[in-house]
């Protein structure tokens, strides 16, 4: 009844290759897009600034290592570091003068050339030995922004970023940093959405499945491998220039360590492999799962009145937190993108239930 | 129990519903301060404690009809050392009326100091945070409040000098953790190696310090005269559990503000007899604070935590800090006893303390407009096999080389905005 | 250079380095069996040793009760895991179960601190403190006990694999399918090897924990285990043994030699590089028998 898939009829092959064929998930991405760009005079300043924003930025963290992990499969640990060295670069040259938006493209640029050299390591070694190796490789950027000043910002170790203008807009305050987050955000989508249509997701869609299979037929996996790394992290070291400039408004090494990485890769896992929905769904539930669950087992305690010993209260959002993520894995591997597509496949033929396949 | 997809997945997205819940408050005479803390990941060692004591006093003060007529309310929650979550429980916490906030955590001190200069919100960062904050022109929002890693840095020095009556020529080792926090008192380190004439040098160990093996060898053979040993957690009890392997002698051994009891136990209370330690806040139950603490507080079965912890060094940390922002808040009152509760408001009361002793357990702490450290006044304690005994009187000792280095960053904050 | 100083550094480090293969021991096992990587491999021996910490000063066991039952009791964790957890994800992408290891992690890293309590807690095991001096070295006690042990414990763990239950381990690890028709009960021996990893993984937790104090910090174990096992070969015991020494060695070294050229902090590093090296030069490790899908 909401679906209504009777009389669409495509009359060109353009037509046919519609990302949202029905007209119901039109509307729907429609509506979500006029909400997100009327959020900040609807909602509440707190729920744009500490939960809108984030969400924003880390889904795009988690979108360009979805094109790494879903698109081309290979394992990247990682992230973090890519972030950072984006963040990193693009800080010191708007601190040096240049125009963000140079700055900008050019943290992508630099960490696309570091996150090739990471590239190399998928040219070795498959799966587990990869996850090793850009985990290894992460620990090695955090060693080197941390102990050369000249990029760490010395002692303190924390550098402050100063106001940008891009195209001449001030991107300050909290409807600003909105704004430019959720553009830079529709561009990476769009490109996620898309890519999977192109030659290049293709090529990649080969390499995932066999590789030594895609180099018989002549895709070169030596170079849609390194391609895959070289996009993502270009991706990934826009989003660090987008977190520190919008976000963190501070670039210091403590922000981009492992727990980063890993929580990328949840956000990509828990939501689904390969699934540009999913990463939404993924980075919602990851960063807001301990917010939430702090809520609740500080409400619960103080309603209830249970007195628990503040460690345990403390701990339990963790604990709930790892259950969860060990819960979703074991009863939905392939994550909350397939738990929606099954809610969705129910309201197709809803309410005629029998004529569901 | 089966568990299947379902029901897991139906009950995971009806908790998330009720997860963002805001609990309100009561409407009289109420000043609310946020304490969002690492209570699960890097500050585990301290926080617990300090969250306790910091309770423990506002519950004292409470009941007892508030600072000057105000009741203070703390909303302690976790962050996880985590910056996002760190801003949520910032911006909540905002909305919902607090003037203070207290991260006890450097990094998420850092993320918050812009926001707090833009939002006028008092932001106190205990013993941590941004050495160069203790500059209140620069800083009018962020207060350290307590003596910052420099001043404790140079108070040591001093207390050296004066046991060894003159430094020149001999030799003083600086084992410290390999990151920001543990490389912050290097410069001063090196200034007054310069200015006393003492040679320094540096073992950075990797972090958490669980594994300082291959360090202490070195510091054996270096054969130095004073041992200063700078980290955190973990890394204290294994420094000094090292330095007893390795035969050196305690008394020569110091740290910095962060070690206690619970490590003392962990090492071996009679094995670290000697241990020199810096401190801000008198230790023990002897100060009458915690003597009230104990009697109207956790002998009422209000205490906020385990018995055995109260008089501990972080718990009467805790209490220091807590008794501070109650003095702000009484000197706030003085000021403007109906004036709206805002940041401004207790930001001119927390300015205007002066000489606060909270009843003997501190330093004379004097806050003014220039100065957020509080005077940057502390004392030297030693382990006795059973409790921190303290060594000196409260004292300072070279403030001026530290307030060149909190100036020289400060100018450039001022400068930039970085 | 300093001779005595390198010798020195070169024992300590050996034997540090024998107390985290002891770690890596586990990991080894359980991608032998049943490859899977086990990235909660740290967070278990923190589990077993606030466990062993539960029963001698909670419940007051004297050490050589509370150590037995510790090592039992996490036994069970590790089929307890297996079973409930490792059970449901057989043949999902590695990437998956890698995730899940660091889901249980997390979970393990928020319980134990959060029942018992995250004050640093102490684990006597009774271990003189008084230096020992060997020539001009000094040979550290707990360093010694410790890496002795491990030693006895993983050189037991090789002789096991020569047993009758052993052997059924190694044909689970050759060929899962073969096992089954020959009649061998798979999952048992992959249970069995869990549990065993999850009783070294507490032997290594109550070693370290009674030379740092037991607190959350003990599961960053994890990473300098995986390195050792790596660098001996995922699949092989003996190699875990060689690589414990030459990690350990090359980080004592690192930290004596390296650091004040360099400023401080290589020790975390050597543990990537080695990891690094190992991978780009020979995936396999030192006596990996299994040959890794080379691109």
């Amino acid at each position: 009844m909401l679906y209504r898939r009777a009389g669409i009829r495509h009359t060109s092959y353009r037509h046919e290759r519609m990302l949202w064929p029905l007209p119901f998930d039109r509307y729907l991405v429609g509506t979500i897009a006029a909400f997100l760009i009327v959020a900040p005079f609807l909602i509440d300043r707190l729920y744009l600034v500490a939960y809108l924003l984030p969400w924003l930025i880390w889904s795009m963290a988690a979108l360009g290592l979805n094109l790494l992990m879903g698109g081309a499969g290979q394992i990247h640990l990682g992230y973090g570091a890519v972030m950072a060295i984006g963040a990193y670069s693009s800080v010191h040259l708007v601190r040096a003068g240049v125009p963000f938006e140079i700055a900008m493209i050019a943290g992508g640029l630099a960490s696309a050339m570091i996150g090739v050299i990471f590239g190399f390591a998928a040219l070795r070694v498959k799966t587990l030995y990869l996850a090793m190796s850009t985990l290894a490789m992460q620990y090695i950027v955090d060693f080197v922004i941390a102990h050369v000043p000249a990029i760490s910002g010395g002692t303190q170790a924390t550098i402050q970023v100063p106001p940008v203008r891009f195209l001449g807009l001030r991107i300050e305050g909290d409807i600003a940093t909105y704004y430019f987050a959720l553009a830079v955000c529709t561009v990476v989508t769009l490109f996620m959405l898309n890519v999977h249509r192109t030659g290049f997701g293709r090529a990649l869609a080969a390499v995932r499945e066999k590789d030594y299979a895609a180099e018989v037929i002549g895709v070169s996996t030596f170079k849609y491998k390194l391609l895959a790394f070289w996009t993502s992290s270009f991706i990934g070291g826009v989003v660090g220039a987008v977190l520190v400039v919008c976000y963190l408004r501070s670039v210091s090494p403590d922000q981009f360590h492992i727990d980063l990485s890993v929580q990328i890769v949840a956000m990509v896992i828990v939501g689904g492999l390969g699934s540009v929905l999913g990463s939404f769904f993924g980075a919602a539930l990851i960063l807001f799962t301990p917010i939430v669950l702090n809520n609740l087992v500080a409400s619960i305690a103080a309603g209830a009145g249970l007195s628990l010993s503040s460690d345990l209260r403390a701990h339990i959002p963790l604990m709930l937190y790892g259950a969860l993520i060990v819960g979703f894995l074991v009863l939905e591997p392939l994550g909350l993108a397939k738990i929606y597509d099954n809610v969705r496949n129910y309201f197709l033929v809803w309410p005629f239930r029998y004529a569901r396949k | 129990m089966n568990v299947d997809r379902r029901t897991f997945i139906a009950s995971t997205a009806a908790t998330m519903l009720t997860g963002t819940t805001v609990t309100t408050w009561a409407q009289d005479r109420i000043v609310k301060i946020g304490m969002p803390m690492d209570f699960t990941r890097v500050y585990t060692f301290v926080t617990a404690e300090y969250a306790q004591g910091h309770r423990d006093y506002l519950t004292l003060i409470n009941d007892r009809g508030g600072a000057g007529g105000y009741k203070i309310l703390a909303d302690i929650t976790d962050h996880g050392n985590d910056i996002p979550r760190a801003i949520e429980a910032y911006e909540r916490m905002k909305r919902e009326g607090a003037v203070l906030i207290d991260p006890l955590s450097t990094p998420v001190a850092r993320a918050l100091v812009p926001r707090a200069l833009e939002d006028k919100i008092n932001m106190v960062t205990t013993l941590s945070g941004r050495s160069d904050a203790a500059d209140g022109e620069a800083f009018p929002y962020v207060m350290p409040l307590s003596p910052n890693y420099w001043t404790q840095a140079g108070l040591l020095i001093d207390y050296f000098r004066q046991q060894d009556k003159d430094l020149r020529g001999k030799k003083i080792v600086l084992v410290h953790i390999d990151t920001p926090f543990g490389k912050e008192p290097i410069p001063i380190f090196q200034a007054l190696a310069g200015k006393l004439g003492y040679s320094l040098q540096t073992f950075p160990y990797a972090p958490p310090g669980n594994d300082q093996a291959a360090i202490w060898p070195q510091v054996r053979r270096a054969q130095p005269d004073w041992i200063i040993f700078w980290g955190a957690g973990v890394g204290q009890t294994v420094a000094l559990s090292e330095a007893v392997r390795n035969g050196l002698k305690m008394d020569r051994i110091s740290s910095s503000v962060w070690l206690s009891e619970s490590d003392m136990d962990v090492v071996g209370k009679d094995a670290c007899k000697g241990v020199i330690k810096f401190e801000a806040a008198a230790g023990g139950r002897d100060p009458k604070v915690i003597q009230q603490i104990l009697s109207e507080v956790v002998g009422k079965g209000k205490g906020a935590g385990q018995e055995a912890k109260v008089g501990t060094s972080y718990y009467n940390i805790g209490v220091m800090m807590a008794a501070i922002a109650a003095e702000g808040v009484r000197k706030a009152a003085e000021k403007a006893p109906n004036g709206p509760v805002t940041g401004p408001w207790l930001n001119a009361g927390i300015r205007s303390i002066s000489d606060f002793t909270a009843e003997g357990m501190l330093p004379g702490i004097t806050v003014t407009s220039q100065d957020h450290q509080g005077g940057g006044k502390g004392r030297i304690a030693r382990w006795d096999g059973a409790k921190f005994a303290p060594q000196t009187d409260w004292f300072t000792a070279n403030q001026d080389l530290v307030w060149s280095e909190i100036k020289k960053y400060s100018e450039e904050f001022k400068k930039s905005g970085k | 250079m300093d001779l005595w100083l390198i010798g020195e550094l070169a024992i300590t480090g050996a034997l540090v380095g024998l107390m985290y293969a002891l770690v890596a021991v586990g990991i080894v096992l359980v991608y032998k069996t049943s490859s899977v990587a086990n990235f909660a491999q740290g967070a278990i021996a923190m589990t077993g040793s606030y466990v062993a910490w539960a029963f001698a000063t909670l419940m007051g066991a004297p050490l050589w009760v509370a150590i037995p039952l510790a090592l039992v009791t996490m036994f069970g964790l590790g089929f307890v895991i297996e079973r409930a957890v490792l059970r449901h994800m057989v043949g999902q992408p590695i990437i998956m179960i890698i995730m899940v290891t660091f889901g249980m992690e997390i979970f393990l890293r928020g319980m134990m601190p959060g029942f018992f309590g995250v004050a640093v807690k102490r684990l006597d095991l009774g271990i003189p403190q008084a230096p020992m001096f060997l020539g001009e070295m000094l040979i550290n006690r707990a360093y010694l006990i410790g890496g002795i042990t491990s030693a006895v414990l993983i050189v037991g763990t090789i002789v096991l694999f020569n047993s009758r239950a052993g052997i059924i381990m190694r044909a689970v690890s050759d060929d899962q399918g073969a096992s089954w028709s020959v009649g061998i009960r798979v999952e048992r021996a992959i249970a069995i090897a869990w549990g065993l990893a999850a009783g070294t993984a507490t032997a290594a937790g109550i070693l370290w924990g009674s030379t740092q104090g037991v607190d959350w910090s003990l599961s960053l174990l994890l990473m300098k285990a995986l390195a050792i096992a790596i660098l001996g070969g995922l699949d092989s015991i003996p190699g875990v043994l060689l690589a414990g020494v030459i990690v350990g060695v090359c980080e004592s070294l690192a930290t004596g030699i390296v650091d004040p050229l360099v400023g401080g902090g290589t020790r975390d590093i050597v543990a990537s590089l080695i990891i690094l090296m190992t991978l780009l030069v020979r995936p396999y490790g030192l006596f990996g028998r299994e040959q890794i899908e080379r691109v």
